[in-house]
């Protein structure tokens, strides 16, 4: 038997359908709306889970080599990588977007037989270099926060000085840089969904696209969405601190 | 995941029709300057602008725009790619850049405008409509009594410039009561809310609104504004074949059968 007769519950829903004047307020009929668009939602998330990890695989391999490169580079190399660092930090994430996309211009591309769109490849080369350079930032703080006496005891040993920062120093350095780490997760995540600015349907984009079908639904689209952005930020980083206390480095008293 | 909805682009379509990849990156301006028969052009439009352009249940590009454009290219020698989606504000970026041969999104001829791309002949006249909400006592008859309220609009649309060239450059306004939206759905929602007493914005889709949400039109604003498919800069061919569409389906029907059904019930 059901908790509430269905016949009173459509009739509420008219009413508070009928009041006009409360701000904000939820209606069944738009949770409806938003549960039957449920699958349009979801792949939209799909494709803003597609750009963020393959956006943070980018940020990554580009940008731990230049955090190393920073921490403990000289010279040509060195300025030439913080520069391109403060020039990539300091530009909107949209207007690398619009450059990588309808300045250099991004081709479509098959890979492993998937067709990638040139919105794709351009989301994912804005998203992934403006994250290589945050993420150059986290790295070469946890490489400098390893203390310079067991660089000094590395080399003691018999060590030279790349593999002392690479047997040494990077080990302890990625641990450190976990939290960081988790800060960029998120933050490439809730970033991706300025790629409708170059056309690419995202989790955000599609909301727009419902309420705009639906212009009552405003709210009840937007919660919904949260709560997507919410589910996925939330279980990325409870698997990162997971990660992180896995892999911590062993203390006296643990 | 990685595929979009955005389908097969000209792009991929000249590569899966054995052009090489290079090609698929430079071969771009010689394909909208060839003119040659069956020439595929790729369409855009900003989706949220109903019944001009929006989404279906199923997710589908739908709208006056998309219908129209279809039924004009269908008269020319053309044939229409897939549809691709932008930002408002990206779309003349996307003529300029080679990403869109055309552009069909509710987009008036402006002066502006016409100085970075190229317009087909006015395919549709509107004018600004004022909202109110129905619970407000607050009922403007002219421009000028906005002055005593708050206004919204959504960003980058005539509707905005009508607010800042009439209103807040004259000082009638504060700027502090002009709000600007990324979507007029969000203008509208903040008119019911009691956030805004008034939202500037085009005749057709304000009608929409007050079809379906607790907001009126108050009274409408005449700038006799034209519609116009907009195309690259010195694209005459593609221009002209438009407007050739365009005539045609004046004359067959097809444009009034399509106005009955986006603009009426």
């Amino acid at each position: 038997m059901p908790l509430v007769d269905p016949a009173a519950a459509s009739q509420l829903g008219a009413v508070v359908s009928q009041v006009p004047s409360l701000p904000l307020q939820a209606s069944p009929d738009d949770w409806a709306f938003v549960w039957e668009n449920r699958d349009y939602l979801l792949s939209g998330a799909g494709l803003t889970v597609a750009l963020t990890v393959v956006s943070l695989l980018v940020g990554f391999l580009a940008g731990f080599p230049a955090g190393v490169v920073e921490a403990y580079g000289e010279g040509a190399l060195r300025s030439l990588v913080a520069g391109a660092g403060v020039a990539l930090r300091g530009t909107p994430i949209v207007v690398l977007l619009i450059v990588a996309f309808f300045v250099l211009p991004t081709p479509d591309l098959r890979l492993l037989g998937l067709e990638v769109s040139g919105g794709f490849v351009a989301g994912v080369l804005g998203l992934g270099l403006r994250s290589a350079a945050y993420q150059a930032q986290i790295f070469r703080g946890a490489l400098r926060s390893v203390d310079d006496g067991q660089l000094e005891a590395a080399r003691a040993v018999g060590l030279g000085r790349i593999e002392a920062i690479r047997r040494v120093a990077v080990p302890q350095a990625l641990r450190r840089s976990v939290p960081g780490f988790q800060n960029e997760v998120t933050i490439v995540l809730k970033d991706t969904s300025v790629v409708f600015a170059i056309g690419l349907s995202e989790l955000l984009t599609r909301s727009y696209d419902l309420f705009v079908r639906q212009t009552t639904a405003v709210l009840e689209v937007i919660l919904f969405a949260s709560l997507i952005y919410f589910v996925l930020t939330f279980s990325t980083n409870r698997a990162l601190d997971y990660a992180e206390s896995y892999f911590a480095i062993p203390e006296g008293n643990a | 995941m990685v595929r979009t909805d955005d389908g097969v682009s000209r792009r991929t379509y000249l590569q899966l029709v054995g052009a090489s990849s290079v090609a698929g990156i430079t071969a771009t301006a010689g394909c909208s300057a060839g003119g040659g028969g069956g020439e595929e052009i790729t369409p855009a439009t900003a989706p949220g602008f109903p019944p001009f352009e929006m989404k279906n249940d199923a997710g589908e590009l739908i709208g006056f725009d998309v219908d129209l454009l279809s039924a004009v290219v269908e008269e020319t020698e053309f044939t229409l790619g897939e549809w691709e989606e932008f930002e408002f504000s990206s779309l003349i970026p996307a003529l300029k850049n080679d990403r869109a041969d055309v552009v069909a999104a509710a987009m008036t001829i402006t002066d502006d405008r016409d100085e970075s791309v190229d317009f087909s002949e006015s395919y549709y006249s509107a004018d600004q409509a004022i909202l109110v909400a129905d619970s407000g006592d607050f009922a403007p008859s002219e421009l000028a009594d906005l002055a005593d309220g708050k206004v919204g609009a959504q960003e980058g649309t005539t509707g905005a410039s009508v607010v800042t060239e009439q209103l807040v450059e004259g000082g009638d306004l504060a700027e502090a009561d002009f709000n600007t939206y990324g979507s007029y759905v969000l203008a509208v929602e903040d008119l019911v809310n009691g956030n805004v007493d008034a939202v500037v914005v085009d005749t057709p889709v304000a009608n929409t609104f007050a079809a379906n949400r607790p907001v009126s039109v108050t009274f409408t604003y005449e700038t006799g504004e034209n519609y116009g498919f907009a195309v690259q800069e010195g694209d005459s061919d593609l221009q002209s074949a438009l407007d050739d569409g365009l005539a045609t389906v004046r004359e067959d029907g097809t444009y009034e059968e399509l106005t009955a059904e986006y603009f009426t019930g």
